[in-house]
């Protein structure tokens, strides 16, 4: 039982930064109707950026982050400018294709700076982990969490509570009678864009901080995460981001207690596929009415 | 032609056939990332019937297709309902799980005192069949070449079938459509039932080529360029995902010289081209074009 518990607290900590992933990817993806592969490698070159300080010139934890985030919104932006803003409406495949090659171009530039397999990161916290009990928590964790909760309330905050928001609600409603209203359409698009870049790199900061080390896999695994935690949370649905990500945590951290880490992959999976077959909107979101995204067209 | 070159163009050979997989895919209006599951699967039994049952390369190349279109059959029926990226998603999620079951999958038998066959996340190797046959690497390239013609005569009959109009009709509008009588679950079946089959033999052919294999080749990564041939190369005609392959796989031979740069290289090449042709060089308007030039001038037919 007391495992059980354990290894619950350890998922919900661990799910957090998997939710945080998600509510980036959410938002790019409930503005752009289109997926962005490189969504994880955008966040590694901000990581990569803050690595490179922290081995060259030892910055400490807070420069790091700054570094983390900054890289990850200027290489979210290059992302955007490159295969999202000259599509025409109805090549959502061509802007995937786009940001997957340009994924390949992230890591290598990454690889190139940084050739060696693992690098160093810097701890977020080195406090012991307090103790409940019998149970154990990690600081480090606690504020991972405390951050994705945070988080998911300030991009509420931003949709429902400020007229930015308003315009960009109106967008994803409705992108061409928003525009007739006079929202600038494409301006909201980029900082929507830049705003959930960064919500991946505070992601990848933590992440990386609680693991202390970097290597070339972050990219991938970062997309990988974020898209399973926010297809099992619901697409589109900022709470569901989280509680995706959350479930996800407590679903792996089980498994691996139990059955070890090749079994957690594949119950990770089965469990995304359930909910896919059996509820394809998720814990949160709506059930796709009729054609949801990637439509098809010239 | 030296060897080099053989075995590059052998690999672009084989890859096509996951790329044309995906492809016939997107023709019915579905993104796969999943591809490479069936091309897994298929690798593994060809592998197995060859090596360890002691069958033919054909029987096995038939094994290993068959076992794809079972596959794709099986996990075809509770995704019917998935579109767009749900869909893609679904079939990224099941080729994971293929992946992770094969790093666990161990089934060994003993010949000439060696132990053969699939060893978990060591792979599965010494897939002989070509070498203890004499067929040479220029004469597996024929066969690979072959089959693929084979497959292209396929698909240029596809275009013109009635089974080829419902296959893009259903993936401009699937409702539409089913309105117009088509059994839309029974053709998208089919469709993955047969891309299963292509990915199963490209597996097969893989796995006799390298005469190893091991399940991290069938990562996500594979899957998604799978899918990324047939927009680079164009989406007009079953050419398409071979051009794409042959860019890839050729242009980044050719300029090895630059090593450590040519996937920015590459990667950027491919952002602008999808800019300028978002379905690819050889798009639906250029075959178009080319056909009404090809049957002279301006018969046009709709």
């Amino acid at each position: 039982m007391v495992d059980l518990a354990q290894n619950t607290i350890d998922g919900l900590m661990i799910g957090s930064s998997y939710g945080l992933l998600a509510l980036g990817f959410t938002v790019i993806f409930g503005v752009m109707r289109r997926l962005n592969l490189s969504y994880g490698p955008s966040i590694m070159i901000g990581a990569y950026l803050g690595t490179f300080l922290y081995i060259q010139q030892g910055a400490g934890p807070l420069a790091v982050a700054g570094a983390v985030v900054v890289g990850s919104v200027l290489a979210g932006v290059y992302v955007e400018r490159l295969c999202f803003a000259p599509m025409k409406a109805g090549a959502a495949i061509a802007s995937m294709v786009s940001s997957f090659a340009i994924w390949m171009q992230l890591e290598q530039a990454a690889i190139l700076v940084l050739p060696r397999h693992t690098y160093p990161f810097p701890p977020l916290s080195t406090a012991l982990p307090l103790e409940f009990g019998p149970f154990l928590l990690r600081v480090d964790h606690l504020m991972m969490l405390a951050c994705a909760v945070l988080l998911a309330f300030a991009v509420h905050g931003v949709l429902y509570r400020t007229r930015y928001g308003l315009g960009l609600r109106a967008i994803i409603g409705n992108p061409v009678a928003a525009h007739l209203v006079g929202i600038p359409v494409r301006r909201s698009v980029l900082i929507a864009f830049a705003g959930a870049s960064a919500i991946g790199g505070v992601a990848g900061f933590l992440v990386l901080a609680v693991d202390q080390q970097v290597t070339p896999m972050f990219g991938m695994w970062a997309t990988l995460k974020g898209l399973v935690a926010m297809m099992i949370g619901g697409l589109g649905s900022i709470p569901g981001a989280l509680l995706g990500g959350l479930l996800l945590g407590v679903v792996e951290a089980q498994s691996q207690w139990y059955f070890g880490p090749q079994i957690r992959d594949l119950v990770a999976y089965l469990v995304l596929f359930a909910f896919l077959v059996m509820r394809p909107g998720g814990l949160l979101g709506e059930a796709p009415k009729v054609e949801i995204a990637l439509p098809q067209g010239t | 032609m030296d060897e080099y070159l053989v075995g590059v163009l052998s690999n672009v050979g084989v890859i096509s056939f996951v790329a044309l997989s995906a492809y016939l895919l997107l023709l019915t209006g579905e993104i796969t990332f999943g591809q490479q599951a069936f091309f897994a699967i298929g690798a593994y039994a060809a592998g197995i019937a060859t090596a360890m049952w002691g069958w033919t390369l054909a029987a096995g190349l038939g094994f290993g297709a068959l076992a794809g279109a079972l596959s794709a059959t099986i996990v075809g029926v509770p995704t019917l309902r998935l579109h767009g990226l749900y869909f893609a998603i679904a079939t990224l999620a099941f080729a994971e799980m293929v992946r992770i079951l094969f790093e666990m999958f161990r089934y060994q038998i003993e010949i000439d005192g060696e132990w053969v066959g699939p060893n978990g996340a060591d792979g599965f190797r010494d897939i002989r069949y070509i070498f203890e046959n004499d067929i040479s690497g220029m004469e597996f390239m024929l066969i690979i070449y072959g089959l693929l013609t084979v497959i292209l005569a396929g698909f240029m009959l596809l275009e013109r079938s009635r089974l080829g109009v419902i296959f893009r009709m259903i993936g401009e509008d699937e409702v539409l459509a089913g309105l117009q009588g088509v059994s839309v679950a029974r053709y998208r079946i089919l469709a993955a039932a047969i891309a299963g089959a292509l990915a199963g033999i490209g597996g097969g052919l893989y796995a006799h080529l390298t005469t190893y294999i091991e399940p991290r080749i069938f990562d996500v990564m594979l899957g998604v360029h799978s899918l990324a041939y047939g927009l680079i190369g164009g989406l007009g005609t079953a050419l398409g995902p071979i051009l794409g392959v042959l860019i890839d796989i050729g242009l980044l031979e050719s300029i090895r010289a630059l090593s450590g740069y040519r996937m920015i290289i590459f990667g950027g090449l491919v952002a602008l081209l999808l800019i300028v042709r978002p379905r690819g060089l050889l798009d639906e308007r250029l075959v178009h074009r080319i056909g009404v030039a090809l049957r002279g001038g301006r018969k046009m037919r709709v």
